[in-house]
């Protein structure tokens, strides 16, 4: 241990150094977004390990840019409600004077929306509507749409008959619980002669992979599966499935009709080569647009009306706030080549 | 540098029970099966798995809920190793996701045709990560809980700051052929984790290197005094623990096609439940590699009864956990002796 406190200094002022030197990209990223009115705009991401929300990572500056949004520092919560409280309270202390946060913990969050309602400083929720506390605006896509779509979208393609697995993200997330909920109601009421099998996968490829293998093995005749999140469903589906034989064309009798969730390219990529039929496209973009559009708004002091809006989407009264529903469209081999879509947009 | 053999050692090597040697007959004969006391679990599962359903008992589905347990069960061997020789290692989850990340991310760029060298190198970068382990703890003299603990952020932390966060799909085909390729009728994942548990199981009952980690773990100075070169052994056991993470998350990469950014999370978990419900002791010195094996097709029975009887999710949990707990009684009383 000659070496120890020395060699430990240093390679604490390297990692800390290291980590000075990411925060200046970012801030060079920040202030890219240029001089704007209103005040600056705290946000944070909830997660640095899903395609979907790195896509909204990556749309954020962008969009504030073209918004002329004074953007802060964002910071990353990492799926922890405690992380997110935390900061919140540094972006407040920095001098946020609207904060945007996408709260996966939808329970945990009220009392810090108590006090940023006290501090007079207004909130703009993205993908999940607080329980309680006082939102500006919640701006989010109508997950139950994604359930009853993906419902629809199988009942017709299996003419109203057969068997189905639904791959189900975690039940503490209320996306996944919405999403489950719609697709088994649906299911119930338009297609009756349908059967669901529900695999709680804990938005986890290995549990999906293992379920999904163990149900074709018991009920070789499924024939669609029903998947709450492409980002990491679609692997594990597509390998079982080709292990089995059954990733065949859709015009096959054997093909199995895969609906999904999300719209990453490479949900788009397994449509063009028919071995799923439909995505059901959360659109990661007008996320970030729209979080960025009424930052900047709650900033200017304008207020809103539930009703229809400019842009094909309808505000509607929460307790608690207002939530602005935006369109989901469903994708599938007829306009998977569609440039609006963010799938097609990113690489 | 010895002439010391490890049956010398204070440790009583696994196969006989402390009390064996003394109580002669029955004594040794319940000792040669202490780490077998989770079969009639086993049995069990066997038995309500074909009343639950009729694929059950099929081949087809045994060897399924086989080859979804064989990156989990490479996992085991490693913990259970390291275990037994009396240290700990939590970052072995991560590395089953970050080593073939990382080799996913080189070997396109450095390789034409030459992907033979994915494999080697995913299970070098394990070493790599076991190796680093084994400095802090054995020559900086840390512990190995909070060393590891740390390490398991830091592998983790590399992983998703190297892919963006992003799963990794379409892949080279050498480093999704080994996890669904299949062998004379059989997923080769099983035949590999079968080869390397036999291995284990052999290499740690009669070799000397072996049967040097049950000396080590039981007692360490005692180890020493022996003659046995601790810090190497121990160094070693980390190394083989890292490379067969690596190898897991090969298997695992080539069952899932794809690498999500948080491959092998909460693997950890499962990791210490079938090691310690298979009878390896989380104070090292006990255990056996095969208990653990047994611990590892107690879990993968489970998990297979509980999807095919299609539980709740919400419920499921509970049933998992209420399961384990029934499992660890009836090894308990099946083996007669007090657990550690």
């Amino acid at each position: 241990m000659r070496f120890g406190p020395v060699v430990a200094g240093a390679a604490l002022l390297t990692i800390i150094t290291a980590c000075g030197s990411t925060g200046d990209d970012a801030a060079a990223t920040g202030g890219g977004s240029g001089t704007a009115s209103g005040g600056k705009v705290g946000i944070d991401f909830p997660r640095a390990d899903s395609d979907f929300w790195n896509s909204y990572s990556k749309y954020v500056p962008q969009m504030a840019g073209e918004l002329k949004v004074e953007l802060m520092n964002p910071t990353n919560s990492q799926n922890d409600v405690a992380k997110l409280v935390a900061n919140t309270q540094a972006l407040v202390s920095q001098g946020a004077k609207v904060i945007v946060m996408a709260p996966q913990d939808t329970g945990a969050i009220a009392s810090t929306l108590q006090q940023l309602e006290n501090k007079k400083i207004p909130v703009v929720s993205v993908d999940t509507r607080p329980d309680k506390g006082k939102v500006y605006m919640v701006v989010r896509a109508d997950n139950k749409a994604y359930g009853t779509k993906a419902c629809e979208f199988l009942g017709e393609k299996l003419g109203g008959k057969g068997k189905v697995v639904q791959l189900m993200g975690a039940l503490s997330s209320i996306n996944g619980r919405d999403r489950a909920e719609a697709f088994r109601e649906c299911m119930k009421t338009k297609f009756p002669g349908i059967t669901v099998f529900d695999e709680p996968t804990e938005w986890e490829g290995s549990k999906a992979a293992s379920m999904l293998q163990t149900r074709l093995e018991q009920n070789p005749d499924i024939k669609g599966v029903y998947m709450h999140a492409g980002g990491v469903h679609l692997a594990p589906t597509l390998q079982v499935l080709k292990a089995k034989g059954l990733l065949v064309q859709p015009d096959d009798p054997k093909h199995v009709f895969v609906v999904s969730n999300d719209g990453i390219p490479q949900e788009f990529d397994a449509i063009r080569k028919g071995e799923i039929d439909a995505t059901v496209s959360q659109p990661a973009d007008l996320y970030a647009k729209y979080a960025l559009f009424y930052a900047k708004a709650a900033a200017e002091g304008t207020t809103f009306q539930p009703g229809p809006t400019d842009h094909d989407s309808t505000i509607i009264s929460l307790p608690n706030g207002l939530e602005d529903q935006l369109p989901a469209p469903l994708v599938t081999k007829d306009n998977v080549d569609d440039q609006n879509l963010w799938g097609n947009q990113v690489k | 540098m010895s002439t010391a053999t490890p049956s010398a050692t204070p440790s009583p090597p696994p196969s006989a029970a402390p009390a064996g040697r003394l109580r002669a007959g029955a004594g040794l004969r319940l000792g040669r099966f202490r780490d077998l006391t989770l079969v009639p679990v086993i049995v069990v599962l066997l038995v309500v798995g074909a009343f639950v359903d009729p694929v059950f008992l099929t081949v087809g589905n045994l060897t399924n809920v086989l080859q979804q347990q064989s990156a989990l069960a490479l996992v085991v061997l490693a913990e259970a190793m390291i275990l037994i020789a009396g240290k700990f290692d939590l970052s072995l989850e991560s590395t089953v996701g970050m080593a073939p990340a990382i080799t996913v991310l080189v070997i396109p760029a450095t390789a034409g045709g030459s992907g033979l060298l994915a494999i080697p190198l995913c299970l070098l970068i394990g070493a790599a990560i076991g190796a680093f382990n084994g400095f802090l703890i054995l020559k900086f003299q840390l512990s190995a809980f909070v060393v590891t603990l740390a390490m398991m952020i830091v592998v983790h932390g590399l992983h998703l700051g190297l892919t963006g966060g992003k799963s990794l799909f379409e892949l080279p085909e050498s480093i999704m052929y080994l996890g669904g390729a299949t062998w004379l009728g059989v997923p080769a994942s099983i035949w590999i984790a079968a080869v390397l548990f036999a291995a284990g199981i052999v290499g740690l009952r009669y070799f000397r290197a072996g049967r040097a980690l049950y000396a080590i773990g039981g007692n360490p100075d005692a180890a020493r005094a022996a003659g046995i070169r601790v810090d190497r052994v121990l160094w070693t056991v980390f190394v083989i623990g890292g490379a067969l993470a690596a190898l897991a998350g090969v298997l695992e990469t080539g069952r899932l096609g794809g690498i999500s950014a948080n491959q092998g999370v909460g693997w950890i978990f499962m990791v210490f439940a079938a090691s310690v419900i298979g009878g390896v002791s989380m104070d090292g010195g006990k255990g056996t590699v095969l208990g653990a094996l047994t611990g590892v097709l107690v879990i993968g029975l489970v998990e297979n009864v509980l999807t095919l009887k299609g539980v709740p999710g919400e419920w499921k949990q509970l049933v998992y956990g209420g399961i384990i707990l029934v499992a660890l009684m009836i090894s308990r009383v099946a083996g007669g002796k007090a657990q550690d």
